[in-house]
């Protein structure tokens, strides 16, 4: 016990006395969730919009004004042809113009959008937002809209399960991986393998230190996404600590897996990038949707465990479900916990090759 | 029953046999040498008996535990100590310590006395990271780990290298005392004053064993390759009074710690200078200095006409450098680095191609020319690093420790080549812990806590200290160290 | 002269490597096979729950309204708007519409009556475009002469007419090949080297700082460029989509936003000690700048200190230049503004490298 002790100790150190990895460890969380929640959104706001028009009557104006008045529109100026607005979208400094036609007064028609396609989910929202902010306030629309879970369709809502998602896998796996590849690497490893201590005692107290900052990266979140992001942790907290504490056992044994593939830590490092990151960040359903993916790469995504956990916390967090509703997923995290757990040890070497 | 038994051990990586049919025993409570050139198999051998390898065939027992089927119970019985043991260098001196001791179920305390006379050493530096102590401090501490603990068998892949004459001398002793309380002990070395102390060795050469015996006679029957001839120097070149390197109360400080505490000498051209001292006393710190790497805190130092403050980078086109840590590129051939490194200093592709063949004929290596150098054995690599940095014909050639770890047959013929390269006219600053190499200097000068204790030819320190040989010379002056290290 | 030597041996050492030199042919064909399909944010099938409380005509015409549009998916009749509800909980269904009774009546006596739109709004992007599309629809039922108005004021979309993802996405994976093949791979390079102590050897030799740290770089740009050509290649292979502005331009461009990365990484590495550090700290930096680029969101719709950060981030003018190129088919006068800003950042940068690495302490 005393040696099991030391030997978490010894490990904890290491990571406490790299004060850069340190801070990037706790300092990627931070910002990335600040960045989420503050900086970056998809929301339709300060649209570069110039007027096109050949005579300012009232009605022009009057259109004009109410743009204007939204947050969606700035009018960055009015020019005399469509010929000269699409000029401005291509030197990127208009996004959008509106067109009126030379009888836009007495007809009440002829207005035409020119909206800059580039990116289509943007263009979409631009033009369909234009419409709506110009229509006939008066009418009264045939729908009501609820926005369900997320009535300010806040991004960071969505961004938060997906960063739990991806940033546990990379401490525990990566981080893990690499610490036992070092002790190969330096020929440390081979003195811990001849000394009396159980093999398997050297794996699990190296993953210890490794899960208790993996604990205190996910409660910074949590603190974080319920603090400063006002992010309401709808479900139970019990669960969500159990679902996560699944998911980090899971990044662990993959760690593992991992360190008995590669011989230095360069492979380490490429292959947790490339194996790891990639796939998470592509295939998870993170910043991507699966379901637009073609069915192919549905079928690759299916093995990525942060899908599961991704989107068994969205359920959890955001939409305040039961574990009921995601016994499957956790059912999943767990089967693929118990393979490559199963797996890593079998295949952790006691000797060399 | 005998501590250790090998029958017939075979072990071959892909087409490299590493260990052919080879059959020892050692008997209980004996120092046990085991010698030869590099690639001879040693570590192989020593990873089998650790159980940390399977053999391809054959049988070992180690304490009366077959290797192959009871590990852990070998496990639990013996210390071994990696050639390439490394600790963990963001932990200091005694949290490393402490780890071992803690990992083979005792407690520093415990241990003390069996490391004492090494620990001592570096004791006062317990709160200094690992990473941050000289190469011989880290072996020091490394042994420290290593004995920290009292195994019945223990088992030693060159533990010394790297390790200064006085130190090795206490660690030998130390071993003589581990001896004494009944353990077996198993020690792979390079020095010839350490297979002494052995009380039998083996002769490993290509992986087959040539022959067990007491050292005496090992050393006698291959005395070609353990004890080779002195090699005579033609002294036709009277080094002329011209100095190529002149340095005067150079200082360099780290902190508030003088590594390198006011030094002056000077160096003749075509000298080959003995640049000596114990672990951590300095010297590199020195080189670092002469060759550009480090600027010095005060003093002033010339090399081959340049002040090294400010025309650095005009004395490194003047000189070559051949660094501790071996620093070829592994992943090129011999061709590409010796092209790579002529290249750097501005030779054109005909000139290099022509005497790259030249060169490469004279080693007689130039069948090897296509090969990495990652498949070279480390004499060889260190044979071609150093034709690399005298390459470009530099007036001057530092070389840091070049012959570090390597059989004395290997050594001769380096030395031969720095003779040959001092015939051209190539002024030799050299740092060595083998004390019959010093004797080959023309003159040395001995560091003792960042000062130069003693500087002049062999006979002269010799007759000065009153000592019979350089080895007395270098213990009679380090003894007297008061800091030890850096 | 030194330097072509340099030069010979880092390509030298790329081609022993056992893993870069399938990097490079894999790499692009990857990025481009995969990626644009990953890359998509296309907001489709949308499934849909309909909680019918009328089943009339209206109601029914409806449903078959949205089984034909292409970016719904009709989930089927649901009971109640409970049982809706925890299809969506359960993940299983996106927006639940919810007919209120007596709406085909009350909609012929013109009283106005009201759907309900639900929609699982976690994802914001999905939950608003879908409840939009879905309102449309039903607005166009509802009030064909409103729609009829609508559509007076046409939306003509410019240059990515068919709304093609990934064509707006091809510009953004040019500038994560050239952050990965410029940035990240040098710097790792010269840890390498600063790990296994080669470097000491290089410090001791006149070769000049510029003619090191060039020797490093040049030879990634070179396959930064080939990875390029590649994916430019790949683009029109597979997709048929290329260019609608000058090639020249977007090599132009991806150079520039390449000196930036390698004096980046070179900073990096000088600044670290082991791989692990030089990465990690790599990865930090880089995600941040990638994020408040624009690559994926606009970043029109940040907030204004956040916009802010645009103004010296060069990932930022690399997108902003290469969309304009790529898709808009803009010129030197449309990207002036960008390749400045781009080359001022890349200049500081690079001089920035060259004198935080230290051959003599």
């Amino acid at each position: 016990m005393k040696q099991f002790v030391s030997f978490v100790i010894k490990e904890a150190k290491h990571i406490l006395r790299d004060k850069r990895t340190m801070l990037i460890l706790f300092g990627m969380p931070v910002v990335m969730m600040l960045l989420f929640g503050f900086a970056i959104s998809t929301d339709v706001k300060n649209v570069r919009t110039v007027m096109v028009t050949s005579q300012a009557d009232h009605m022009t104006r009057m259109a004009a004004d109410r743009l204007a008045a939204s947050e969606y529109f700035t009018i960055v100026g009015t020019v005399g042809t469509p010929q000269e607005a699409e000029l401005l979208i291509r030197g990127q400094k208009a996004d959008m113009a509106v067109v009126f036609g030379h009888d836009f007064a007495s007809k009440k028609s002829g207005v035409q959008l020119i909206v800059d396609g580039s990116d289509p989910n943007m263009a979409q929202q631009w033009g369909t937002y234009a419409q709506q902010v110009m229509a006939n306030p008066q009418q009264m629309a045939p729908v009501n809209t609820k926005m369900l879970y997320n009535p300010q369709m806040r991004s960071a809502y969505n961004f938060v399960p997906a960063i739990m998602g991806m940033l546990l896998m990379l401490v525990c796996a990566m981080m893990t991986s690499i610490s036992i590849v070092r002790e190969k690497e330096k020929g440390t490893m081979e003195v811990l393998l001849v000394s009396p201590v159980k093999p398997l005692m050297v794996i699990v107290a190296k993953a210890i230190p490794y899960l208790v900052l993996a604990f205190g990266i996910l409660i910074t979140i949590l603190l974080m996404a319920r603090f400063v992001l006002d992010v309401p942790l709808a479900g139970s907290l019990l669960w969500i600590l159990a679902v996560s504490t699944l998911y980090i056992l899971l990044a662990l044994s993959l760690g593992l897996l991992i360190s008995n593939v590669a011989q230095t830590q360069l492979v380490a490092l490429l292959l947790s990038a490339m194996v790891l990151l990639m796939p998470v960040v592509m295939l998870s359903g993170m910043m991507f949707p699966v379901e637009s993916m073609p069915k192919i790469l549905q079928w690759i995504s299916a093995v990525v465990p942060p899908r599961y956990y991704i989107d068994a916390m969205r359920k959890l967090m955001i939409m305040g479900v039961g574990i009921s509703e995601i016994t499957k997923e956790v059912a999943i995290l767990g089967g693929m916990t118990a393979v490559l757990l199963t797996v890593a040890l079998k295949k952790f070497k006691t000797r060399l090759e | 029953m005998n501590a250790i038994e090998v029958n017939n051990i075979s072990k071959s990586y892909g087409k490299i046999k590493a260990l052919e049919k080879v059959s020892l025993a050692v008997e209980k409570g004996e120092v046990f040498g085991l010698i030869g050139p590099d690639g001879a198999g040693k570590t192989t051998l020593f990873r089998i008996l650790c159980t940390l390898l399977l053999p391809d065939s054959g049988t070992a027992r180690v304490d009366g535990f077959d290797t192959v089927g009871q590990m852990k119970e070998i496990r639990r019985r013996v210390g071994y100590m990696p050639g390439r043991f490394s600790l963990y260098q963001d932990l200091t001196v005694e949290e490393n310590l402490k780890f071992f001791a803690t990992l083979f179920g005792t407690t520093v305390e415990a241990g003390y006395d069996s490391i004492s006379a090494i620990y001592s050493q570096i004791e006062r530096f317990k709160d200094r990271k690992a990473g941050s102590l000289s190469g011989g401090m880290k072996q020091k501490l490394a042994l420290s780990c290593a004995l920290v603990h009292e195994p019945s068998i223990l088992l030693l892949d060159e533990p010394t290298t790297g390790v200064d004459p006085v130190s090795r001398k206490e660690f030998w002793d130390m071993l003589q005392t581990l001896k004494e309380r009944g353990i077996t002990i198993v020690a792979s070395t390079p020095y010839l004053d350490e297979v002494r102390c052995c009380d039998r060795v083996a002769f490993l050469d290509h992986g087959q064993v040539r022959g067990i015996d007491t050292p005496q006679v090992i050393l006698n029957r291959f005395a070609d390759i353990f004890n080779p001839p002195g090699i005579d120097r033609e002294s036709g070149t009277e080094a002329s009074e011209e100095h190529v390197i002149e340095v005067e109360h150079l200082v360099k400080t780290f902190g508030n710690f003088n590594a390198v505490d006011d030094i002056s000498f000077a160096v003749k051209k075509g000298e080959i200078f003995g640049f000596l001292g114990a672990n951590g006393a300095g010297k590199t710190t020195a080189m670092h200095m002469l060759t550009g790497l480090n600027q010095p805190t005060s003093g002033t130092g010339r090399v081959v006409g340049y002040d090294i403050r400010t025309q650095y980078e005009q004395i490194k086109r003047h000189i070559g450098y051949m660094s501790q840590r071996f620093s070829l590129y592994e992943d090129l051939t011999v061709a590409e680095n010796i092209r790579l490194f002529a290249g750097i200093y501005g030779m054109d592709d005909k000139s290099i191609a022509g005497k790259t063949d030249e060169v490469l004929e004279r080693l007689q290596f130039i069948e090897h020319k296509n090969d990495l150098v990652a498949s070279l054995p480390l004499g060889w690599k260190q044979k071609l690093a150093f034709t690399v940095s005298i390459f470009h014909e530099p007036g001057v050639v530092f070389l840091d420790e070049p012959t570090g770890g390597v059989d004395p047959a290997t050594r001769r013929q380096f030395w031969e080549l720095i003779y040959d390269a001092a015939q051209r006219g190539i002024t030799v600053f050299v740092t060595t812990h083998y004390m019959d190499e010093a004797e080959y200097c023309d003159r040395i000068s001995i560091m003792v806590d960042g000062k130069i204790r003693a500087l002049g030819t062999p006979d002269d320190l010799k007759r000065e200290f009153n000592q019979p040989d350089m080895d007395h010379v270098f213990t009679f002056l380090a003894r007297k160290a008061t800091r030890q290290s850096d | 002269m030194a330097l072509k030597y340099l030069i010979r041996k880092e390509f030298l050492q790329i081609k022993r490597n056992a893993f870069l030199p399938r990097l490079i042919v894999m790499f692009p064909i990857i990025i481009m096979c995969v990626m644009p399909w990953v890359m998509n944010m296309e907001v489709k099938n949308i499934r849909v729950d309909v909680v019918d409380n009328d089943r009339s005509t209206i109601s029914q015409r409806l449903v078959h309204n949205i089984e034909t549009s292409r970016y719904f998916i009709f989930n089927g009749q649901k009971p109640s708007y409970r049982a809706a509800l925890s299809e969506v909980e359960r993940g299983q269904a996106d927006v639940v519409l919810v007919v209120p009774p007596h709406y085909g009546r009350d909609m012929a006596c013109g009283r106005n009556p009201q759907m309900l739109i639900a929609a699982n709004a976690v994802n914001g992007t999905k939950g608003s475009m879908g409840s939009a599309y879905l309102s449309q629809i039903v607005t166009a039922q509802a009030m064909p002469s409103t729609t009829a108005m609508r559509n007076g004021a046409s939306t003509l979309l410019l240059y990515n007419k068919n709304q093609n993802y990934k064509l707006f996405m091809i510009p953004a994976l040019l500038a994560i090949v050239m952050m990965l093949m410029t940035g990240f791979l040098p710097t790792l390079n010269i840890v390498g080297e600063k790990e296994a102590g080669t470097i000491e050897q290089i410090n001791v030799t006149p070769v000049s700082k510029w003619a090191f740290i060039l020797a490093k770089l040049i030879p990634y740009w070179i396959i930064a460029l080939f990875i390029i050509s590649m994916c430019l290649l790949l683009a029109w292979l597979i997709y048929g989509l290329t260019p609608a502005g000058s090639v020249g331009y977007i090599y132009l461009l991806a150079m520039l936003l390449a000196l930036f990365f390698s004096s980046f990484g070179l900073i990096v590495s000088n600044y670290s000690d082991t791989m692990q550090q030089a990465m990690f700290v790599m990865w930090f930096f880089v995600v941040c700048i990638m994020l408040l680029s624009g690559l994926f969101t606009p970043t029109r719709s940040m907030p204004d200190w956040a916009y802010l950060t645009t103004y010296v981030n060069p990932m930022h003018y690399f997108i902003d230049a290469v969309r304009t190129v790529f898709i808009r088919g803009g010129g030197l006068q449309d990207i002036g503004r960008q390749v400045t800003a781009l080359l001022v950042i890349g200049t500081v940068m690079t001089v920035w490298s060259v004198a935080s690495y230290k051959k003599n302490n």
